[in-house]
């Protein structure tokens, strides 16, 4: 059982890897995206393995579901008509990988050393326990960000009007 | 080395992968998608350290689902911001809006 689970990590990590790479590195926008989800389609499968059904379920519906419909929109009506593809100036290359590196590295070896496991295998948590967290002990942050969906869903129709000309 | 340190690893990759794309692309577009990639491994690290510590679990589940609300504004207004600077200056790439130096 854990060999399988090991697999099915590797599986998943090799999908992040894969889909992620290819976000970053596609010239074309469209192909970028389609490993945008590929690489969330892995994050919600680590959901999975570590016995997290609702959020990796809430994973596919948000991230997958309805932010690539949105990103998909932002590349469609800034498409270029040379067709979507942008030229990475190779100079800057060099200072991106040391920028991922730096972060990166630091945060990993403190993983490493400073945090230890305690819980051999999680056990599921119900969704009734989520419910009454999200609706009592946690209720001020839930009201929370629906305010700020809100406002953000205000301020885009704001930015997106037309502003009259000036007769 | 423990699953725990696994699924940070995981998390890691994508926070080295976001912000790589973050710097090396060209377009406000490409930058968006780096944004998303960053959430995501913020996301699964914060319910990795909750599963599997004795932390609270329901608080970790919850913060990550806030992640994904926090996302899904973000996207939304930098979608309308894309839009407002593709009808000032006619182009979403970096370097044609920065004014600034100019």
């Amino acid at each position: 059982m854990e060999t399988l689970a090991f697999f099915a990590y590797a599986l998943y990590l090799a999908i992040i890897v894969g889909g992620g790479f290819v976000a970053v590195t596609n010239p074309d926008l469209v192909r970028a995206l389609v490993g945008l989800v590929a690489a969330m389609f892995g994050v919600a499968g680590m959901y999975f393995l570590m016995n997290a059904p609702f959020v990796g379920l809430m994973q596919l519906l948000i991230y997958v579901g309805a932010i690539s419909v949105l990103i998909f929109f932002a590349i469609m009506l800034t498409r270029p008509p040379a067709g979507g593809e942008e030229q990475t100036p190779s100079t800057r290359r060099p200072m991106a990988v040391l920028a991922a590196a730096a972060p990166v590295a630091l945060l990993g070896v403190i993983c490493f050393k400073a945090f230890k496991q305690t819980v051999a295998v999680p056990d599921e948590t119900g969704i009734k326990e989520l419910g009454m967290g999200l609706l009592g002990t946690y209720g001020l942050a839930f009201e929370l960000i629906s305010v700020v969906l809100l406002v953000a869903m205000v301020g885009a129709v704001l930015l997106g009007f037309k502003r009259r000309e000036e007769a | 080395m423990s699953s725990l340190f696994l699924f940070h690893l995981a998390g890691l990759v994508l926070l080295g992968l976001g912000f790589f794309g973050l710097i090396q692309r060209k377009t406000l577009v490409g930058m968006l998608i780096s944004v998303e990639l960053l959430l995501n491994g913020a996301g699964l690290s914060i319910v990795a350290s909750a599963k599997l510590t004795a932390a609270d679990d329901v608080l970790g589940q919850l913060s990550s689902l806030l992640i994904m609300g926090l996302a899904a504004a973000e996207a939304t207004l930098v979608l309308a911001i894309i839009l407002v600077v593709l009808r000032r200056f006619g182009s979403v790439e970096t370097d044609t809006i920065s004014t600034l130096r100019d």
